[in-house]
């Protein structure tokens, strides 16, 4: 079996939740740029109290691997952006 | 490492942003030299608006979440290969991302992989059901029994299958879109080879009373398939607590792929079909066919992340759909719910205005993607049937718009659909004299319309 793995100290997960959210206003689309930064907020602020140490690394590789799902995405979404962005992002 | 391989590859891409698409370079076949121009605005069909509307439309389909895109992107780039090749990598890695994806969709409605069959939609997956069973089991049963406001493939193949000799009965339903339970139980003979009753309504979002109808299957030993299309990944759905023996489910509603969905076929006890697409004896014979290995394994991921987020989805689409009724209704009189408003799903929100005329009002809501009927009948000028099977008036029928909600809505877009929803009904009360009449207190039904 592998070793156990230590858990993130407050910094990494910090530098994770601020990543996630840089990451999230970079999307083209305002609906998926909102949704991401909500539901990064919302599952931090879910898991804050969580003491359980394997609880805490799993949801911190957890969240490591939404990063670089997320960044990915953002490239392809940059990619094929539509030239004429949606009603809610222009000025009324 | 790979991070900053990524980060090269955006500050690139960056600087390609003014490529324009395939649509585009047809209009323009200069592409680098065409600037953005944003405040142009998109003009089709008669029809010019500023950017592009916002999306309320979540039963007609739902956009791809960025994870499931990241699932199915190497299946079509470097994995390539045909599931069903026994001899080589390209096959076997394949293979395997069927089955990983399979086992996933099992587990959102728990059931054994073995019992999912990959289709092309929840369209085909209802009709291997229906006509399916109905011609594996003809000698014996000749009787189905389903629903007035079923979708359309289920009740066109009943008609095809009226058309070949058998029985079927429409149940209709009450006012608020439920089945009867004791209508349904004095209608099943001895006989009856199927009862389908789909578990979220799609024009309406009613849920069906899906454990007691089980309890009444299993009571006299009849088959119960449903269209859960609808249903999938957004109510829990257990196929043994209800007793299903064929449920139909589609992709691209839980924000997945178009193009590909499934049938659950219980294994104990068997239900037999007869395959509607014959061929190789692919998916256990049942469905014949390469089984599209991109779109499977977006379906896939749609069901894990379902799964996961099902509860927040829920709780964030619920406090949207209250602010969304509250909104209207505080501000406009003479607004319906169509459909029970205890058993119904909090994503699809119905609404008739009185006094309204239907094509107008969506005519003044081009900044709002909504849909007024469901998008399969919305060819023909005829109200919905499903309304109709409600009991609802042919002129509220008219006038009703189906709201959708989903995981990627925000309150900002429910806010501007209050706001441009409640302008629209207001202006055109303001124009209609039908309108005056009834806040002069006459009551519309009572006149009599001069007839020349």
């Amino acid at each position: 079996m592998t070793s156990a793995v230590p858990p993130p100290v407050r910094s990494e997960v910090l530098l994770l939740f601020r990543s996630l959210l840089r990451t999230s206003r970079e999307f083209a689309d305002y609906n998926i740029r909102e949704y991401t930064k909500r539901r990064t907020i919302d599952a931090f602020r879910q898991n804050r109290d969580l003491s359980d140490p394997s609880a805490v690394v799993a949801a911190f590789s957890d969240g490591k691997s939404q990063l670089e799902v997320a960044r990915r995405q953002v490239i392809v979404h940059s990619l094929y952006a539509p030239k004429v962005k949606s009603v809610m992002e222009i000025k009324h | 490492m790979a991070s900053k391989h990524l980060a090269a590859a955006f500050r690139r891409t960056s600087r390609l942003r003014t490529l324009s698409t395939a649509s585009t370079a047809a209009a323009h076949p200069l592409p680098s030299a065409e600037a953005y121009d944003d405040g142009d605005g998109i003009s089709m069909k008669g029809v010019k608006i500023a950017g592009r509307p916002l999306y309320l439309d979540m039963q007609a389909t739902s956009p791809l979440d960025p994870r499931v895109l990241d699932a199915m992107l190497p299946y079509n780039l470097s994995r390539y290969g045909n599931p069903h090749s026994r001899t080589h990598l390209y096959g076997w890695e394949s293979d395997a991302a069927v089955e990983a994806a399979r086992a996933q969709v099992a587990a959102l409605i728990n059931a054994s992989p073995k019992e999912i069959v990959f289709t092309s939609g929840a369209t085909e997956a209802n009709n291997i059901s229906v006509k399916g069973v109905m011609n594996f089991y003809k000698d014996k049963k000749r009787h189905i029994i389903t629903t007035q406001t079923e979708h359309k493939c289920v009740l066109d193949s009943c008609r095809h299958l009226q058309q070949q000799g058998f029985d079927v009965t429409y149940l209709p339903v009450g006012p608020d879109g439920l089945v009867d339970l004791d209508q349904l139980r004095s209608t099943v003979r001895s006989d009856t080879g199927l009862v389908s009753v789909m578990m979220v309504n799609n024009e309406i979002g009613v849920i069906q009373p899906m454990e007691e109808i089980g309890k009444i299957c299993k009571e006299f030993n009849v088959p119960l398939h449903t269209d859960a299309a609808q249903a999938l990944g957004k109510i829990p759905i257990d196929v043994e607590k209800m007793n299903v023996s064929l449920m139909s489910l589609s992709g691209h509603k839980i924000y997945g792929p178009k193009g590909v969905g499934a049938l659950y076929m219980r294994r104990r006890p068997r239900i037999r079909v007869e395959p509607q697409m014959n061929g190789g004896g692919q998916e256990r014979g049942i469905r014949s066919g390469t089984v599209p290995t991109p779109l499977v394994v977006g379906m896939g991921a749609a069901c894990e992340l379902a799964m996961r987020e099902m509860e927040y989805d829920e709780r964030w689409i619920n406090k949207l759909q209250e602010r969304l009724l509250s909104g209207i209704t505080a501000r406009l009189d003479g607004v319906v719910v169509n459909g029970s408003t205890e058993r119904r799903y909090v994503g699809n929100l119905n609404l008739s205005f009185a006094y309204v005329e239907g094509e107008s009002l969506l005519m003044g809501l081009k900044e709002v993607a909504v849909s007024s009927g469901s998008a399969c009948t919305s060819a023909s000028l005829e109200p919905s049937y499903v309304l109709r099977a409600l009991g609802v008036d042919e002129d509220m029928a008219h006038t009703s718009i189906r709201f959708g909600i989903g995981r990627f809505t925000t309150e900002a877009e429910i806010d501007r659909a209050i706001e441009l929803t409640v302008n629209q009904v207001e202006k055109l009360r303001e124009m209609s004299p039908l309108y005056e009449m009834v806040k002069e207190g006459i009551d519309i039904k009572s006149i009599q319309w001069a007839q020349h």
